[in-house]
C-alpha cells in the first residue's frame, strides 16, 4: 500500500532550517501503514530535506557552511533573464546549495511508528525565501 | 520612505480566481511559469524587503486581447486590500472608443493615481494622436504617467516605439506632467540621461536587471556604462527605484541599489523621495 500526503508552508526567510520531524511522524500514524518504509520529497529545486540533531549552533554551522562554499555574491551563470519563465533567475546559491543538501530522506516503519535515531530530526531547508512551499511524505508498506 | 516604483499585479490573488483567467494574464504578460501571489503573503514580502508602498501597473490591451490584462476595477480592488502601501495606475487601450472616459472614471471614481503605458505592445510612438485625450486627462489632473521604455520582456513589443528619444515631444508639449521613462529606457540610457537633464517634468526607474545579478547589474550601469557621480550631482532628483516584480524580486533588486556606493541624500532620493515628488504625495 502506498500513502502519499502533501503539506504546505510558507517560509519566512531566505535561508531557513523547519522541523517537520513531528509533521512526518503524523502523516505516518494517519497512513495506517504498519510496516514499510517513509519517504519525504521536497518540491522544489532550492530547497533541501535534511537530517540532524536540532541543536541552534548545529544549525547555525550548517547555515555559515553553505554560505561560505555557495557564496551570495559569485559569477554565477544563473543570473539572467529566463525567456521560459519570463523572469529573472536571482537564486543560483539557492540551486547550488540544495544540490548538497539532497532533496530526501528515508526511515523504516515498524508498528506503525516511524524509526529514528535518538537525535535525528528531520528538517525542510529554504534556502531561496520567502516563498510559499510544498514537500511530500510517502508512506509505503502494509 | 521606500517605494517600489514599478511593480506588476498579474500574479497577485483575488483578481485570479479561475484558472483560465490567472493562464490569460501569465500568457499575455509573460511569466510563463509564475504561481499566484497572495496578497498576504505580497505584504510578508515588502515587510522582508523594507519596502513601504508599492506601484501597482496593470496593463490594457482589450483591442485585441478582448480584455484587459487587469482591468482598471481589478486594480482598484487590489488597492483596497492594503490601501496604505498599495498605489494603483490605471491601464487604458488607447484604441478603445470610451478611452477618455474610462481614464476619466479610473482617477475620479476609483481614484487610481496614474497611467501605465506600452507603446511597444500597442505599436503606436508617443506622438500618435489618439494618445492626446489621455494626455489631456492626466495633465488636467496632475497625475503622473508610467511609459514603458527601451526593452520589454512582453511578448509582440518592438522596442522602436518606446526608444527614450521620442518622448521628448511630450515632455515638452505637457511640462507640468509628470512621465517616467521606465527600466531607464535601457539599452538607450544615454538618452534617458538627457531627457532626465533637459525636462523637469521627467523622470527614469532602475526596473532594468536583465543581465547579471542587481548588484552587479546596477554597478556596471552605474558606475562603468556612466559615471557615479552622474547619478550623485546631475539627475538624483530623478531616478526611482523600481524592482519590476514579479519579474524580479522586490528584496533582491533593492539589495542591488542599496550596494550602490552613493551619498545618503542621493540613496534616500532614489529609494522613495523622488517617487513621492513624482507621485505627486507631497505633503
Amino acid at each position: 500500500m502506498v500513502k502519499l500526503f502533501e503539506r504546505k508552508l510558507t517560509t519566512k526567510k531566505e535561508f531557513e532550517m523547519i522541523k517537520i520531524t513531528d509533521e512526518v511522524k503524523a502523516a505516518v500514524a494517519e497512513s495506517g501503514i504498519k510496516n514499510g518504509v517513509v519517504a519525504v520529497i521536497t518540491k522544489h529545486t532550492t530547497t533541501g530535506i535534511m537530517i540532524n540533531e536540532a541543536l541552534p549552533c548545529v544549525e547555525k554551522d550548517i547555515e555559515i557552511t553553505m554560505d561560505r562554499l555557495v557564496p551570495k555574491d559569485y559569477p554565477y551563470v544563473h543570473t539572467h533573464m529566463l525567456p521560459t519563465y519570463g523572469t529573472c533567475s536571482g537564486n543560483a546559491p539557492g540551486h547550488l546549495k540544495s544540490m548538497l543538501a539532497g532533496n530526501h530522506c528515508m526511515f523504516p516503519v515498524i508498528d506503525g511508528k516511524m524509526v529514528t535515531g535518538g537525535e535525528q530530526n528531520i528538517y525542510f531547508v529554504e534556502f531561496d525565501g520567502l516563498q510559499i512551499r510544498r514537500y511530500m511524505i510517502m508512506v509505503m508498506g502494509e | 520612505m521606500v517605494i517600489d516604483i514599478h511593480a506588476h499585479p498579474v500574479l497577485l490573488d483575488g483578481i485570479n480566481k479561475d484558472p483560465d483567467t490567472f493562464e490569460f494574464r501569465r500568457k499575455s504578460f509573460g511569466v510563463f511559469k509564475s504561481g499566484i501571489n497572495p496578497i498576504d503573503f505580497e505584504l510578508v514580502l515588502l515587510d522582508d524587503a523594507g519596502i513601504d508602498k508599492v506601484v501597482w501597473l496593470p496593463e490594457d490591451y482589450s483591442k485585441d486581447m478582448g480584455k484587459a490584462i487587469v482591468s482598471n476595477d481589478e486594480m482598484a480592488s487590489i488597492v483596497a486590500k492594503c490601501p496604505e502601501r498599495f498605489i494603483g495606475f490605471a491601464g487604458i487601450d488607447p484604441r478603445r472608443e470610451d478611452a477618455k472616459k474610462e481614464l476619466e472614471r479610473a482617477f475620479d471614481e476609483l481614484k487610481l493615481q496614474g497611467l501605465k503605458l506600452n507603446l511597444s505592445r500597442l505599436h503606436i510612438y508617443p506622438d500618435d494622436p489618439m494618445l492626446k485625450p489621455l494626455y489631456d486627462v492626466c495633465a488636467a489632473r496632475k497625475k503622473p504617467i508610467m511609459f514603458h521604455a527601451g526593452y520589454s520582456w512582453e511578448p509582440n513589443t518592438p522596442a522602436k516605439f518606446s526608444e527614450p528619444i521620442n518622448f521628448e515631444c511630450v515632455a515638452e508639449e505637457y511640462p507640468e506632467m509628470n512621465i517616467c521613462l521606465a527600466h531607464m529606457g535601457w539599452p538607450w540610457w544615454n538618452e534617458t540621461i538627457m531627457m532626465l537633464m533637459k525636462y523637469p517634468n521627467v523622470y527614469a526607474d532602475t526596473s532594468m536587471v536583465y543581465m547579471d545579478s542587481p548588484r552587479n547589474y546596477y554597478s556596471h550601469l552605474f558606475s562603468v556604462n556612466m559615471n557615479l557621480n552622474w547619478l550623485q550631482n546631475c539627475f538624483a532628483d530623478k531616478v526611482m527605484f523600481g524592482s519590476n516584480n514579479p519579474r524580479f524580486r522586490h528584496v533582491r533588486s533593492l539589495d542591488g541599489i542599496k550596494n550602490l556606493p552613493l551619498r545618503d541624500d542621493v540613496m534616500e532620493a532614489v529609494l522613495g523621495g523622488n517617487a513621492v515628488r513624482f507621485l505627486g504625495l507631497e505633503v
